[in-house]
């Protein structure tokens, strides 16, 4: 569903990884290891489509990138001024989709909070609401960054469930160092700082 | 069984229903902070009171009134537009607005947004401006046309110079040099058609201001095919 080839990635003269290879089928979820800085969060916006490789190709399925690529980041960020449900709504409208608002709301155990605005949300539920964006597609490959940080532990009991859901349904790529979340794949690749 | 989330029949609802959101996001945004409405605002009334007082009971030439409109609004622009596209990048929402749609329609959302805010701009400041000062039109329909083209075109120009940069690591810089070239000749053109119309001369007057819908025009062209290259990157 997802390959990787020769894939490499530099800022300036310095490259951030290289020689990145992987090919990834239906119900498999890589997870991507390593220490700070060894460059996890650049690789998954390289395969994401957010970064141009340097060098090397990633082979995605065919379709719009919209409703086929997922991703949830702990770095990206939220409107402030846009309630939960005008995100999924602005989702929704920008990707031709349903934007099935209250059971994705509900999903990720945010249906109270739909009118408020984002700005006033703590870190865990801007978390639980990047993750009903990042499936809101349903789509076949999923990139998680780091899912499970700033969420509770029913925030991550929910991140456990979507990794099921998702390898049923595709591909998951996430990255972490978390031993729990890293238990969620059946594949991992290891980068070095 | 599916689950909950499941898309299903809004598919390919289409570019102008992603443009509406797009722009609906910004209409939305704009009025909740009022960031750039009340830096415009506070800009364009402190300037039209103290033009009013230091030209007190003294009428201002055409051309000195032109160039003093044309710098109001240039002025507005740069506070209230050329953030949209910067705003996305330093608050970390360019991310979700890259995953979710596609380029084109994130350039039109955000620049038909633009245009709406500085033609609502254009035509308070010119109020403000006519008032405090007592100059009165001599041409009414040129000054519209020049007002109309100088605001689509700052707009526009603004706005592809604000995209251009947002990504950019020595963004003040680059907005310098993008801004310069492309703001220099619309303030020119647009005073030699503000100042005929306040009735200071006959020559030029016309042509400015069809010169300013040309160049409004091309602004709005040029930018989806540059933007589209730079959004992923």
């Amino acid at each position: 569903m997802i390959a990787a080839r020769r894939l490499g990635r530099r800022f300036g003269a310095r490259w951030i990884f290289r020689g990145v290879e992987f090919e990834l089928r239906k119900g498999d979820a890589l997870a991507l290891v390593g220490a700070n800085g060894s460059g996890k969060s650049t690789l998954l916006r390289t395969l994401a489509g957010l970064l141009r490789p340097s060098e090397g190709e990633v082979t995605l399925p065919d379709g719009d990138a919209r409703r086929t690529l997922g991703y949830g980041s702990v770095e990206s960020q939220l409107y402030p001024h846009l309630t939960a449900a005008e995100h999924l709504q602005l989702g929704g409208d920008l990707r031709g989709i349903a934007p099935n608002i209250e059971a994705l709301l509900a999903e990720v155990g945010l249906q109270s909070a739909a009118d408020r605005f984002t700005g006033q949300f703590s870190t865990g539920m801007r978390a639980r609401l990047k993750l009903a964006l990042a499936i809101q597609a349903a789509p076949p490959i999923l990139f998680l960054d780091e899912p499970g940080a700033g969420l509770d532990a029913g925030g991550r009991a929910l991140v456990a469930r979507l990794a099921v859901a998702q390898r049923e349904r595709g591909v998951l790529i996430l990255a972490t160092n978390d031993p729990e979340e890293r238990r969620l794949a059946n594949l991992e690749l290891a980068l070095d700082a | 069984m599916n689950s909950p989330w499941t898309p299903d029949s809004a598919e390919g609802a289409g570019w102008r229903a992603e443009i509406r959101s797009v722009f609906r996001k910004e209409l939305r945004t704009e009025l909740r902070s009022r960031s750039g409405l009340l830096s415009a605002l506070l800009f364009s009334v402190s300037t039209v009171v103290a033009i009013s007082f230091a030209g007190y009971r003294e009428p201002l030439p055409g051309s000195l009134a032109g160039g003093l409109l044309g710098a109001m609004l240039i002025f507005a622009a740069s506070l209230a537009l050329s953030r949209t596209f910067v705003v996305e990048e330093d608050q970390g929402t360019g991310d979700l607005l890259r995953l979710m749609a596609r380029p084109h329609a994130v350039y039109w959302g955000k620049t038909l947004f633009n245009v709406a805010q500085m033609l609502l701009f254009g035509v308070a400041i010119s109020a403000l401006f006519l008032l405090f000062t007592g100059l009165e039109v001599m041409l009414p329909s040129l000054f519209a046309l020049c007002l109309f083209g100088f605001c689509v075109s700052l707009a526009g120009a603004v706005t592809l110079s604000g995209a251009l940069v947002a990504q950019a690591a020595s963004r003040s810089v680059l907005a310098v040099v993008i801004s310069l070239p492309l703001l220099l000749p619309l303030i020119v053109v647009a005073i030699a058609g503000f100042r005929v119309a306040f009735g200071e001369g006959t020559f030029g007057g016309w042509p400015a201001g069809f010169g300013l819908i040309g160049y409004a025009a091309a602004s709005l062209a040029i930018g989806p095919p540059l933007f589209a290259e730079i959004w992923k990157e």
